[in-house]
C-alpha cells in the first residue's frame, strides 16, 4: 500500500475513533438513564398495572388503548391539547420575534432590557403561578381591578368556560416568551450584516427588510426555538394544574393532565401509561415532519 | 400574650393540657413540675414506653394543623420513650403525589405518615393492620386509653369491610355553616334552618360587592364533592349504595346537588366555578362572601384577626335542612397509620396512640387541633383557641354526619375515580354548562363503568 | 415627515419594548408588592398598592434556616446540570455540526426525542432505577436527571453555534499537526465560549426551576427552591406573604446572575460576526 493510502486509511480510524470518543458520554448516560424508563412505560401500557394491586400485572394487550381512542373524553383531551399547543406557541413566537427584531435595532437600556425580558424564566414557576391565581381571582383579584377601573365587565378569566383556556395561554404566554426571544435574539446577533445592509441600501424598509431579507436567515434558529417550544407546551402541567384543574368541566384537561389522573390519582398506571405512549407517538410524528421538511440537517442524510 | 411571670410558649401548652385534664397548676408551679405532671399522665398506663428506646422514627404529613401542633408534642414523647421522631411535612400536592410513588416502589419510609385515601392505601396493601398492636397488652392499654372518649365517627372511619383497622382517626372535622352576622344584620336575616331558607337568605345578601355563599366547586375530585355530599345525605341520597353501585343519579342525589349548584349560580361569586378551599376562605375571611359551607377547621383561620377580617362577626351553624328528612352534614376524619413496609411498626403504633391518648390530645387540641375526643373539645384552651360558638357548631354538625355512607365512597378502593367524575358534574352544575340531571347521569355512567370493569 | 419616520423608526419600537417589558415586570411586582403586605391585606378588596409596607415577612424568611438551604440545593443542582450539560453535550454538538456520519440524523433526532415523554410515566421508573442504584435524595442524582432532561436543547442549540464557526481555522490548525481532539480543545472551544455559556444560562434557569423530578427524586436532603416554596402551600391557606418574600429573596441572585452573564450573552451571539 501507499504511504499515501495507509495515511488516509489511518486518519479515517483516528477520525472514527476521535468520534466515538465524543460522542460516548451523551450516549451512553442518556440510554441509560432513558431505555429503561421508556421500557417499562411501554410494556405497562400493554397491562392492567395499577399501584394499588401492584402484584396482579396482567397483560391485556391493546385494551388500554382501545378504550382510550373509544372514549369521548380522551378526544376532548386531544383536541384541548391541540388548541393549547398551536395557541400558544403560535402567540409566543410571533412575539418572541418581533420583540427580537425590535430589539436589534435598540441600543438604548437594552442591557437592561434584556434582563427584564429573561426574568419571566427566571422567577420559580410555582410562586408566578399561584400569584396569577390571585390575580386571577375575580373577586379580590388585581385583573378584575384594572378591568372594572376601565369600566369592563369582571371576568370569571380561568372559571369561565369562555376564557379559561385564553387565560392560560396567556400565563403561558407570560412565562415562555423569553425562551423563543433568548434563542432569536442569538440567532440575530450572529447573522452577518451584509445583506441588511444590501437591502437598506437598496431603499427597503425596516419592515420588509426584516420579513424578506432577516428572517429567511433566522429559519434555522426559529426552527429549533419552535420545535422545542412545541414539545414543551405539549407537555404542559403546572400552570393547568394550579389554575384551573383541567375545568371548567373538563374544558382544559389536556392530555399530560389525563395522563396524571389516571396515574396518580387513579393509580392506574397502565392506562396512563398507554396515554404517555400515544403522546410520545404523537410528538415524535410531528417531530420527523418538521425535521424533514425544515430539513435542519440541510444536508442529505 | 403577656403573663405575670414568665412562661415560654411549652409550658403553657403543657400548663393548659394539664387544666384539660382536671390537674389544677397553682402559679407557683414552676415549668417542671407541669412537665412532670404531663409526663405522669402517661407514665399511668400500663404500657412499656422504653421498649424500643433509641429507635427513630420518621413521621411523612401534610403541611396541615395536625402536623403543625404535634410538633410541640414529640419532645414528650422523645422524653417519654427515648425515640427520635423526625416529622417531614410537605405540601398537599407534593404529598399526594409522592406517596403512590414511594409507596409503590416499597420504600420503608415514612414509619408513620397521613394517609388521604384509606380505601386506595389499604387496597394497595400499604397500610399496617393494627389490630395485632391493639391486643398487644405490652403497647396498649385500653382501660387507659379510653375508647369511649372518642366521636363515634372518630372510632368508625377506620374500620374496613374485613372488619380490621388500618388507621386511627387523628383530626374530626364537619361540615359547618359560617355566616357574617353583620350581613345577616343588613339582610334582617337569621342563620338560614332549612335549604328554601338558605337559598333565599343567599339570594337576598348577594350584592355587587358581596357574594351570597360561597363553596368550592373546582372541576375536581377534591374540591366540591365533600361539601356537596352534605348535601346529598341531607336530601336523602347517597354516593354508593349498599351494593356497591354509584346512585348519584337518584331523584334525591340530583335535588341535592341542584340545591348545591343552584346557591352557587344564583348566589355565588362571579368565577366560582374555580374555587377551592383556598378560595372559599379568601373570600369569606375578606368579606367578600356573606356566607359560606365547608369544614369546620376553618373556623380557627376565620376567627384568626390576624388573618381574617371578619374574625369578629363570623358565627357558625348546622347545616341547614332539606324539608323534613334528617341533616346529614359531611363528616371527615383525617386517617394516620403505619407503612406495612416500616421497620419499626410496634415503636409507631407507640407514637400514634401516644398521640392519639387522651393527654395527647389534650397536648394537641391546646394548640387549636380539633381531635378525635370529647375531652379535648370540651377543654378550656381549646374551646379558647378553636372559638366556643365554632366548636359547639361543629359538634352538633359532628354528631349528624353519617359515616357509613360516607365511608362506601371516599375509602372505596376506587374513591378517586368515584369522586373525580362527580367533582366534574359539580362544576358544571355550578357554572351553568349542564343541569344537574344531566351531569349526574352521565357522571354514574362513568362511575359505574369504571367501578364494574 | 422626518418626524414621522422617526416616529415608526425609533419612539414606536421603543414604546412597544416598553409595554413589553412592563409586561414581563407586572407579576413580578405584585409578587413584590404583596412581599410587603400582611396576610389581610394581601387578601384585601380591592387589592392594594398604595400602604405601609412591612418587612416582617423578609424578616421571617431570612431567619428561617431552610431557605438558605434550598437555595444552596438548587444552586449545586442547577450548577451542576449546566456544567455537566455543556461537558456532554459540547462535543455531542460538535461532532453533529463537522462531521458526517451514517445515522447522524437519526441519532440527533434519538436525542430530540428524549424530550418528548410525558414526565408521568418517568417517575415510577426513575424512582426504581434511582433507589436501587443508591442515587435518590442526592445532588448527583437530581443533577443527572436534569441532564438528562435537558440534554437535547444543549445539544441542539450548540451544534447550530458551532455550525456558525468558521472551519478555516480549524483546518489551519488540523494542518499544524493538532489532533482532532486538541482543534476541538484549544480552537473551537474558546471560540465558541460565548454560545457555550448562553446555552449554560439557560440550562441553569431550567433547572433551577424545574419540580417534577426535583419532587420524586428529592427527600430531606435534597430540596430544591422549587419544591422549598411549594411547602408554603399549606393545607387550608396559602402563606401568600411568605411565598411572596421568599420568590422575591430567591429570585435577587438570579437577577445578579444573569445580569454578570448577559455581557457573554451579548458577545455570545454576535459570534457570528467573526466571519
Amino acid at each position: 500500500m501507499s504511504s499515501q493510502a495507509i495515511k488516509t486509511t489511518t486518519i479515517q480510524r483516528e477520525q472514527k475513533k476521535f468520534i466515538l470518543l465524543m460522542l460516548a458520554p451523551a450516549t451512553i448516560l442518556m440510554l441509560a438513564l432513558t431505555l429503561f424508563p421508556f421500557l417499562v412505560s411501554l410494556y405497562l401500557s400493554f397491562t392492567d398495572y395499577s399501584l394499588i394491586k401492584p402484584d396482579e400485572v396482567n397483560g391485556i394487550g391493546v385494551k388500554n388503548y382501545a378504550t382510550l381512542l373509544n372514549s369521548p373524553d380522551f378526544w376532548t383531551s386531544v383536541r384541548v391539547t391541540l388548541v393549547f399547543t398551536i395557541s400558544a406557541v403560535a402567540v409566543q413566537t410571533v412575539l418572541g420575534v418581533g420583540i427580537a427584531a425590535l430589539l436589534h435595532h435598540e441600543t438604548r437600556q437594552a442591557p437592561w432590557l434584556r434582563v427584564i425580558y429573561l426574568l419571566p424564566m427566571a422567577i420559580t414557576p410555582i410562586a408566578a403561578t399561584f400569584t396569577f391565581r390571585l390575580m386571577f381571582n375575580p373577586s379580590l383579584g388585581v385583573f378584575n381591578y384594572f378591568l372594572t377601573s376601565l369600566g369592563f365587565p369582571p371576568s370569571a378569566w380561568t372559571a369561565s368556560p369562555e376564557f379559561a383556556l385564553f387565560s392560560l395561554i396567556l400565563v403561558d404566554t407570560w412565562q415562555w416568551t423569553p425562551f423563543i426571544l433568548l434563542i432569536v435574539m442569538g440567532g440575530m446577533a450572529a447573522l452577518p450584516p451584509e445583506p441588511e445592509e444590501a437591502s437598506a441600501m437598496d431603499g427597503a424598509g425596516p419592515f420588509r427588510t426584516f420579513f424578506w431579507v432577516i428572517l429567511p436567515q433566522l429559519k434555522p434558529y426559529l426552527a429549533l426555538a419552535l420545535l422545542f417550544r412545541l414539545i414543551d407546551a405539549f407537555k404542559t402541567f403546572d400552570i393547568i394544574f394550579v389554575l384551573t384543574g383541567g375545568g371548567p368541566g373538563i374544558l382544559t384537561r389536556t392530555l399530560n393532565l389525563l395522563a396524571y389522573k389516571h396515574g396518580i390519582e387513579f393509580l392506574s398506571m397502565g392506562y396512563a401509561s398507554a396515554i404517555a405512549i400515544i403522546m410520545l407517538i404523537f410528538t415524535l410524528f410531528v417531530g420527523q415532519i418538521f425535521l424533514r421538511r425544515l430539513n435542519l440537517f440541510d444536508l442529505k442524510d | 400574650m403577656t403573663l405575670a411571670y414568665t412562661m415560654n410558649r411549652r409550658s403553657i401548652l403543657l400548663g393548659a393540657a394539664a387544666t384539660t385534664l382536671g390537674v389544677s397548676l397553682s402559679p407557683r408551679m414552676g415549668w417542671a413540675d407541669s412537665h412532670a405532671a404531663i409526663l405522669d399522665m402517661f407514665k399511668s398506663a400500663d404500657i412499656d414506653w422504653r421498649a424500643f428506646d433509641g429507635e427513630t422514627l420518621v413521621v411523612g404529613a401534610m403541611q396541615h394543623p395536625w402536623a403543625d401542633s404535634i410538633e410541640s408534642a414529640l419532645p414528650i414523647f422523645e422524653e417519654l420513650t427515648g425515640i427520635k421522631v423526625t416529622l417531614t411535612k410537605q405540601s398537599e400536592t407534593e404529598y399526594v403525589a409522592e406517596m403512590p410513588i414511594k409507596l409503590g416502589a416499597g420504600s420503608a419510609e415514612p414509619d408513620v405518615m397521613m394517609i388521604h385515601a384509606l380505601g386506595q392505601f389499604v387496597a394497595a396493601g400499604w397500610a399496617a393492620p393494627l389490630d395485632q398492636f391493639y391486643e398487644d397488652p405490652s403497647l396498649f392499654d385500653a382501660a387507659w386509653y379510653d375508647n369511649d372518649d372518642m366521636f363515634a365517627m372518630a372510632r368508625d372511619f377506620p374500620t374496613q369491610p374485613d372488619g380490621e383497622n388500618y388507621s386511627m382517626s387523628i383530626t374530626a372535622e364537619a361540615q359547618t355553616l359560617f355566616a357574617n352576622q353583620k350581613s345577616l344584620d343588613a339582610a334582617g336575616l337569621d342563620l338560614p334552618k332549612t335549604m328554601d331558607d338558605f337559598l333565599a337568605a343567599a339570594i337576598a345578601m348577594k350584592t355587587d360587592m358581596q357574594a351570597g355563599i360561597v363553596m368550592r366547586s373546582k372541576s375536581d375530585g377534591t374540591a366540591g364533592t365533600w361539601p356537596c355530599g352534605g348535601f346529598v345525605f341531607s336530601y336523602g341520597g347517597e354516593v354508593i349504595d349498599a351494593d356497591g353501585a354509584c346512585v348519584l343519579n337518584s331523584d334525591e342525589a340530583v335535588a341535592g346537588v341542584d340545591m348545591y349548584g343552584r346557591l352557587l349560580k344564583e348566589a355565588g361569586p362571579l368565577g366560582v366555578g374555580n374555587y377551592h378551599w383556598v378560595e372559599v376562605l379568601n373570600d369569606f375571611s375578606s368579606g367578600a362572601a356573606a356566607m359560606g359551607c365547608d369544614s369546620s377547621n376553618f373556623a380557627t383561620d376565620i376567627s384568626d384577626p390576624a388573618k381574617s377580617i371578619v374574625a369578629a362577626d363570623a358565627i357558625y351553624g348546622a347545616l341547614p335542612q332539606a324539608g323534613s328528612k334528617p341533616i346529614k352534614a359531611n363528616i371527615w376524619a383525617w386517617q394516620a397509620g403505619i407503612n406495612a413496609n416500616s421497620t419499626k411498626q410496634k415503636a409507631a403504633f407507640l407514637l400514634l396512640s401516644f398521640l392519639n391518648s387522651k393527654p395527647g390530645c389534650a397536648l394537641s387540641s391546646a394548640n387549636g387541633l380539633a381531635t378525635v375526643r370529647n375531652s379535648a373539645w370540651k377543654s378550656a384552651a381549646f374551646q379558647e383557641r378553636f372559638g366556643a360558638q365554632a366548636a359547639t357548631a361543629a359538634l352538633a354538625n359532628l354528631n349528624s354526619g353519617d359515616a357509613v355512607i360516607f365511608k362506601r365512597a371516599w375509602f372505596h378502593p376506587k374513591a378517586a375515580e368515584i369522586l373525580d367524575p362527580w367533582g366534574i358534574a359539580i362544576n358544571e352544575v355550578a357554572t351553568g354548562q349542564k343541569d344537574a340531571r344531566t351531569a349526574l347521569t352521565e357522571a354514574t355512567d362513568k362511575i359505574n363503568r369504571a367501578l364494574g370493569a | 415627515m422626518k418626524l414621522k419616520s422617526r416616529l415608526y423608526a425609533v419612539w414606536l419600537p421603543r414604546l412597544i419594548l416598553y409595554v413589553f417589558a412592563i409586561w414581563c415586570l407586572f407579576p413580578l411586582y405584585w409578587i413584590f408588592l404583596t412581599s410587603l403586605k400582611t396576610p389581610v391585606q394581601a387578601l384585601s378588596r380591592p387589592p392594594m398598592f398604595w400602604f405601609e409596607p412591612t418587612l416582617d415577612n423578609f424578616a421571617k424568611v431570612i431567619q428561617n434556616p431552610d431557605i438558605w438551604s434550598y437555595f444552596l440545593s438548587s444552586t449545586i443542582v442547577a450548577g451542576g446540570s449546566s456544567l455537566l450539560g455543556l461537558l456532554i453535550g459540547a462535543p455531542t454538538a460538535y461532532i453533529l455540526a463537522r462531521y458526517k456520519f451514517r445515522g447522524r440524523g437519526d441519532f440527533g433526532f434519538w436525542l430530540l426525542s428524549t424530550r418528548m415523554t410525558p414526565p408521568v410515566a418517568m417517575l415510577i421508573p426513575f424512582f426504581v432505577m434511582f433507589s436501587w442504584l443508591g442515587l435518590m435524595d442526592t445532588h448527583i442524582g437530581l443533577i443527572l436527571a436534569h441532564v438528562m432532561l435537558n440534554l437535547s436543547i444543549v445539544v441542539w442549540l450548540l451544534r447550530g453555534f458551532f455550525a456558525e464557526l468558521p472551519v478555516e481555522i480549524e483546518e489551519a490548525s488540523a494542518l499544524d499537526g493538532d489532533t482532532y481532539f486538541q482543534t476541538f480543545w484549544r480552537i473551537t472551544l474558546p471560540l465558541a465560549m460565548p454560545g457555550l455559556i448562553s446555552v449554560g444560562i439557560l440550562i441553569f434557569l431550567l433547572s433551577w426551576n424545574e419540580f417534577l423530578f426535583a419532587l420524586v427524586l428529592g427527600d430531606s436532603a435534597v430540596r430544591t427552591v422549587p419544591i422549598g416554596l411549594y411547602s408554603f402551600i399549606g393545607y387550608q391557606t396559602i402563606a401568600w406573604a411568605e411565598l411572596s418574600a421568599s420568590a422575591t429573596l430567591l429570585i435577587i441572585p438570579i437577577i445578579i446572575f444573569i445580569l454578570i452573564f448577559q455581557r457573554h450573552l451579548i458577545r455570545g451571539l454576535t459570534m457570528g460576526a467573526y466571519r
